[in-house]
């Protein structure tokens, strides 16, 4: 009896020896390959994160605009050899974009739980990893604060608005056609815009600097932007709008073409993982998952009203709608 | 040394015959110049010798070996022959001593042995302790010398050398005249010298080609040239030959004959071939003509110009009764001639021009004014 | 016998011939077929597609009309600030000759936008330099810049040291008894610079006219600050629209609109080949540099004038970008206890890409500058001297890199290079090697076109007295013709290490982890708003870029004019 005692008590310490090695030999290593067009810092800090909760794996990050990373995408596409495992960029649409010409590759098993709807594709190709919000920032010496949208498109606002160009921004491009999609703002609200000879600049970065210098007091701009500006000490300050505002989800998918679909899938379950969302808090952004907190320039119990978007339709009118966005904006 | 064998050199650009047919050969050790007017080809045929540009026909040879034919060529790098251009063609960034021993450092030669026979060159050409100088801080006439002394520190076998004088001014033309022509004495080096300074060329060569518009029209000491040119435009051409028609009416088969010229009868020399003739042409000399009075043998004149020249007098008059031929002759200091003035001219001698093919009508109108075809262009070249 | 002897020679020069044809061919030819092609034919399959559509689209045509404009506004621009500093600088007796080159020259090295953000923080009303002292225009009133005209300014000022590089190398070559002919013929200074001084400069005055032309074409970071709020498109722009569309056939109408900026580069080439042919400029005379004309009582408001303009030119936005540097947020107004250092913390000492992007930035443009210079030399040689017809073709096509926008020859550069080299097996994508690629392409007009102007005004008798004297071709290249074409080939050089050093479009997409730019970092600080960041890097660019060309002061003795600033 004392060697089955024995025999039963050595099986057991050979599996508790084992198991651990299992799970390392099944953990996820090897290169993985990553295109963002995050801001420079939150690449980063999301690459070191990542790499603390999955040692094994080393990331290689390219990081630029959301334009550059879709035309070296393209580029790598035509040249028949893809280098990206996994991207995470700043609009949706450039994703359904990606979905639509088959390059994404679906991941069911993705824990989607406790995510807001609408903010995950249906057939689960691609997950938004955050809320990105787009409000109206105001200089603190601006002489008017708009409540609303109405308000910023008033006639005395003229001459003193920036927005981001949705003929060079994909998340502008989402806020164009989400927009124009509702009937209390619609093309309308445009055209007053352009009545009030509003700047349509080069991305948000160009509108925060535009607002917290003072030579356009109003501006349309991202949340956080405003918000880590005025943190460090910018005269600018964020309105969210009535009517409700504008969202970007900053979707994370994996390629079709990846070379490392182990390794993609865990960057996935990071960027989906309360640690991923914690991560996404205290970065300054509102994390996908509402259950993880809210960021500490929302005053507590403000209520975000999100204006729904259609990302099908937004995709399938972009072109007409970015035509007539330059028509009337003049060339 | 070299002999240096020209057969039958031709080159053209486009439509137009810069070379037609040269042929000339310089014996080992001669001094020959080649002589013309601007446009007349001399430096085309010198780039043709140099080996910078290829010709169309004919070849040419230096020494033994074939340097260019159709088909063949040897580069400028391998003929071993040295240049003086008329820009000297000094290397601005070096020194006058790093100029002239640029040929010997190509050529492997290192120092002291270097050294040594740039000192020596320099000194061939009067120019000791200048070694250390920039070609931008001497004169014309020692950058000329630098350039000669580049040209001979590798010690070439043939030396061509491109209106060298030709920027220098008249004092200094002179000693550098004696310059090459010692120098010439001393190594005996073939050189063929370009030159439209016939004064320079009589000078120094032991021959002298005449060219004109791409041809060459006579090969011959300067003497020859001088007393028996071959054709109206190198009569004209050297020492300002007057041409004039006249009819050769008795020879004697051994060099002399008897010209009627606008009614004078002269005795003239002409070649030993020469036969009687209606429509010859005979070359008269400024020293042929002399003034006579009224009633000696000669032909009527009218002056034209009268020119003080420095101890004496150039006159330029019109005969008459001879379809307005102009001559010119010397006259002594002191004349009292005036334009305007009738003159009586005697003609002593004079030398008929062989008959030839050129149906060139010749008033005695001086070289250069003679219209050219312009080849400025040719000059120049796609090639060049 | 003779047949050997030439043998070698012709040899040696078809070598180096070919070898000639094949790097241009490699660097210029190759990334515009590659684009061709994925115009044409996108995907492997025919497809006029793209063509029709684009050739078909109005904007297309405002775009090309507006490139043309402000290109040669830019370019006219240019000439008349370059060309009138270089024969200042090189004619006359003003003083302090060299620091002003060194102030004039240095905006070169300031990325196109880095310039365009100064001017445009400058005239704003924002202007932290002109809230200081009570000049600030009012909130929200518009900014003049952003206009046609705003973009004609900035790109004349950001080029006329391009012009002045190359017109001030070949005025050296510019003997004085050329000038004294002119004044003992009783001409008076101005007559002499007109009929003199100007024609023999034409070669220079073209090759910095050329480039000027191109630059214009092809230049982003202005019109993308300036226009785009505007929405005033030039080719560039819309190039960068099309690619932020979400279509699927972006590449081949990106492509399509390419060869259009090619095509009117072209036109630029033709007509400066137009003006150097058939007449001659060769100066052939060794005589010393030109003594300088006086001025006399014009002097002090002559170089008064000339320093307001390095002030405004260079001193004005390097102040507004210090400054910008050194406020902790943007639109934070600069006072003494508002002053910090943080951003030149985080940039220099918390940022490891900022380290890295210094030194790759500095390898990489070193290298190509050199690099480009010693291709340079031997290619004019046969450009100008052998005039072969298959060369003449090629010097177009050396015009087409720099012309593209930066962003497609980028992407020229991913799809030739993304899979491995055929036979070498080597993969020079995501490493510092395509990025050189890029440079080299891209920069070599840049240093050629100088070199091709010195060529011009070089007597060839120079090079026929060394052939006389034994020499072969790679010989004559190296101890003849390089001293003599030094000036030109510095100024090229120059031009290219300084055009690089700061480079941004190109290098966007061809970076990769370990091989960050310098301009990168910079762009992509503003892009995600961090300006401050931007502000006090490209401060740290210009900072080191003085300190290198200050340092070429403190070595020996040079050749006369190698260096614009020095002597």
């Amino acid at each position: 009896m004392n060697y089955l005692l024995r025999g039963v008590w050595l099986a057991a310490a050979l599996v508790s020896m084992l198991a651990p090695l299992s799970a390392q030999a099944q953990a996820p290593k090897g290169k993985l390959v990553l295109y963002t067009s995050q801001p420079e810092r939150d690449a980063t800090q999301t690459t070191t994160a990542f790499k603390q909760a999955y040692p094994g794996i080393e990331v290689e990050v390219f990081r630029s605009g959301t334009t550059e990373v879709m035309g070296k995408l393209a580029a790598e596409f035509a040249a028949g050899a893809p280098k990206a495992d996994v991207l995470l960029i700043a609009d949706a649409a450039s994703m359904e974009a990606l979905k639509r010409d088959g390059r994404l590759l679906a991941y069911p098993e993705a824990k989607v739980a406790g995510l807001a709807a609408g903010t995950y594709d249906a057939d689960r190709t691609y997950f938004g990893s955050k809320l990105i919000t787009t409000g109206i920032a105001v200089n603190t010496a601006a002489k008017n604060r708009p409540a609303s949208w109405a308000d910023l498109a008033k006639p005395e606002n003229k001459g003193q608005i920036a927005m981001p160009s949705p003929l060079y921004s994909g998340a502008a491009a989402i806020m164009l056609g989400t927009m124009t999609a509702r009937s209390d703002l619609g093309w309308a609200f445009f055209e007053k815009l352009k009545a009030d000879e509003a700047v349509a600049v080069r991305g948000n970065g160009a509108v925060l600097t535009a607002v917290a210098s003072g030579e356009k007091p109003y501006g349309v701009l991202v949340d956080f932007m405003a918000f880590n500006a005025k943190a460090k000490g910018s005269p600018i300050d964020f309105i969210f709008p009535a009517e409700g505002v504008p969202a970007v989800t900053e979707p994370v998918a994996m390629l079709k073409t990846t070379q490392n679909p182990a390794a993609a899938r865990a960057f996935i379950d990071f960027i989906l993982s309360d640690e991923g969302q914690k991560l996404a808090l205290s970065m300054g952004y509102i994390p996908a998952r509402a259950s993880v907190g809210t960021p500490s320039w929302l005053p507590p119990g403000t209520v975000i009203k999100l204006m729904p978007t259609d990302i099908g339709n937004v995709v399938q009118n972009n072109s007409a709608n970015l035509k007539r966005f330059s028509e009337l904006f003049g060339n | 040394m070299a002999r240096l064998i020209v057969d039958r050199v031709t080159k053209t650009f486009g439509a137009f015959r810069a070379l037609d047919e040269v042929s000339l050969d310089v014996s080992d050790g001669e001094f020959m110049a080649i002589l013309g007017a601007s446009g007349c080809g001399k430096t085309t045929l010198l780039r043709q010798i140099a080996g910078f540009d290829k010709l169309d026909g004919g070849r040419i040879v230096i020494g033994d070996t074939v340097v260019s034919e159709v088909g063949q060529h040897v580069p400028p790098e391998r003929r071993r022959i040295g240049i003086v251009f008329q820009s000297y063609a000094l290397w601005p960034h070096m020194t006058v001593a790093e100029n002239v021993a640029y040929g010997l450092t190509v050529a492997g030669v290192r120092d002291p042995e270097r050294a040594r026979r740039v000192e020596a060159a320099l000194a061939l050409v009067e120019l000791k302790g200048y070694a250390a100088r920039r070609p931008s801080q001497l004169s014309g006439g020692q950058r000329q010398r630098v350039a000669l002394a580049r040209c001979l520190v590798t010690e070439p076998s043939l030396v061509l050398l491109d209106e060298p004088l030709a920027n220098l001014d008249v004092h200094l033309r002179a000693s550098m005249e004696d310059e090459f022509a010692r120098f010439h004495a001393r190594t005996g080096t073939t050189m063929v010298y370009i030159t439209h300074d016939q004064a320079e060329a009589m000078a120094l060569a032991d021959r002298i080609a005449v060219m004109d518009s791409g041809r060459l029209l006579q090969v011959a000491t300067p003497s020859q040239l001088y007393r028996e040119p071959a054709d109206a435009t190198v009569a004209a051409f050297i020492g300002e030959g007057i041409v004039v028609p006249a009819e050769v009416v008795e020879v004697d088969g051994r060099g002399r004959c008897r010209v009627d010229l606008f009614g004078l009868s002269v005795g003239m020399r002409c070649a030993p071939a020469q036969r009687p003739t209606r429509a010859a042409r005979a070359c008269l000399r400024a020293g042929n003509l002399a003034i006579v009075g009224a009633g000696a043998a000669g032909i009527g004149a009218r002056v034209v110009r009268a020119v003080y020249q420095g101890g004496h007098f150039r006159i330029e008059a019109q005969l008459e009764h001879a379809d307005g031929v102009l001559v010119h002759l010397t006259a002594a200091e002191p004349c009292r001639l005036a334009p305007g003035d009738a003159i009586r001219l005697a003609i002593d001698d004079g030398w008929v021009l062989p008959a030839s093919d050129e149906s060139v009508a010749v008033a005695a109108t001086p070289p250069g004014l003679r219209p050219r075809p312009d080849d400025d262009a040719a000059a120049t070249g796609a090639d060049r | 016998m003779a047949d050997t002897a030439g043998w070698r020679e012709r040899a040696e020069e078809t070598a180096l011939l070919w070898a000639l044809v094949a790097i241009v061919a490699i660097l210029s030819l190759l990334p515009l077929a590659r684009l061709l092609f994925e115009g044409v034919a996108p995907g492997g399959r025919f497809s006029t597609a793209a063509l029709s559509s684009v050739l078909s689209s109005a904007t297309t045509w405002t775009a090309a009309r507006h490139s043309i404009l402000t290109a040669c506004g830019g370019t006219v621009l240019a000439v008349l600030i370059g060309a009138t500093v270089a024969v200042l600088v090189g004619l006359t007796d003003i003083r302090g000759r060299n620091a002003f080159v060194f102030c004039f020259v240095l905006p070169l090295m300031i990325a196109p936008q880095v310039v365009a953000l100064a001017w445009l923080q400058l005239f704003g009303p924002s202007s932290t330099l002109l809230k200081m002292i009570g000049l600030a225009p009012a909130m929200g009133s518009r900014n003049p810049l952003y206009s046609a005209e705003g973009i004609i300014l900035l790109l004349g000022v950001q080029y006329a040291p391009l012009v002045f590089l190359t017109l001030r190398a070949g005025l050296r070559t510019l003997p004085q008894e050329l000038l004294e002919a002119g004044l003992a013929a009783g001409a008076k200074p101005l007559t002499i610079l007109r009929t003199i001084v100007l024609p023999l400069m034409t070669p220079p005055l073209v090759a910095g006219i050329a480039l000027c032309f191109v630059s214009c074409l092809g230049n982003f970071g202005i019109p993308a600050f300036l226009g785009i709020p505007g929405n005033y498109l030039v080719l560039p722009t819309l190039i960068y629209q099309r690619l932020a569309g979400l279509g699927p056939s972006v590449l081949s109408e990106v492509a399509v609109l390419s060869c259009l900026i090619g095509f009117i580069a072209v036109l630029g080439i033709f007509l400066q080949d137009l003006m150097l042919r058939r007449r001659d400029f060769r100066i052939t005379t060794t005589s010393n540099a030109m003594r300088p004309f006086e001025l006399a009582r014009w002097r002090p408001a002559v170089e008064i004038a000339l320093w307001i303009l390095t002030i405004v030119v260079l001193v004005l936005p390097l102040i507004a970008l210090l400054l910008s540097s050194l406020v902790p947020a943007v639109g934070v107004p600069l006072t003494v206890q508002s002053a910090t250092w943080s951003n030149y913390d985080y940039v220099l000492f918390d940022h490891a890409a900022a380290k890295r992007a210094f030194v790759n930035s500095f390898s990489l443009s070193a290298t190509a500058a050199i690099a480009i210079v010693l291709v340079a030399v031997p290619l004019a040689y046969f450009l100008v001297w052998r005039r072969s017809r298959l060369l003449r073709l090629l010097n177009l096509v050396t015009e087409m890199p720099y012309a593209l926008p930066g962003v497609v020859l980028a992407i020229a550069a991913i799809l030739l290079f993304l899979k491995p080299l055929p036979v070498l097996g080597l993969t020079l994508y995501n490493t510092v090697w395509i990025i050189l690629f890029g440079y080299l392409a891209r920069f070599l007009v840049l240093g050629l076109r100088p070199v091709i102007g010195g060529y011009y005004q070089l007597d060839r008798t120079l090079e026929e007295a060394a052939q006389i004297a034994g020499a072969r071709l790679l010989r004559r290249l190296t101890t003849i013709i390089l001293p003599l074409v030094a000036p030109m080939a510095i100024a090229g050089a120059l031009l290219v290490f300084l055009t690089a050093f700061n480079e941004l479009t190109v290098s966007a997409l061809l970076w990769s982890s370990g091989a960050e730019t310098l301009g990168v970092v910079v762009f992509s600080f503003q892009q995600g708003g961090d300006s401050t960041y931007a502000a006090a890097l490209a401060m740290l660019t210009v900072a080191v870029t003085i300190a290198l060309m200050l340092s070429t002061l403190l070595t020996g003795k040079p050749a006369r004019g190698v260096l614009p600033w020095r002597g």
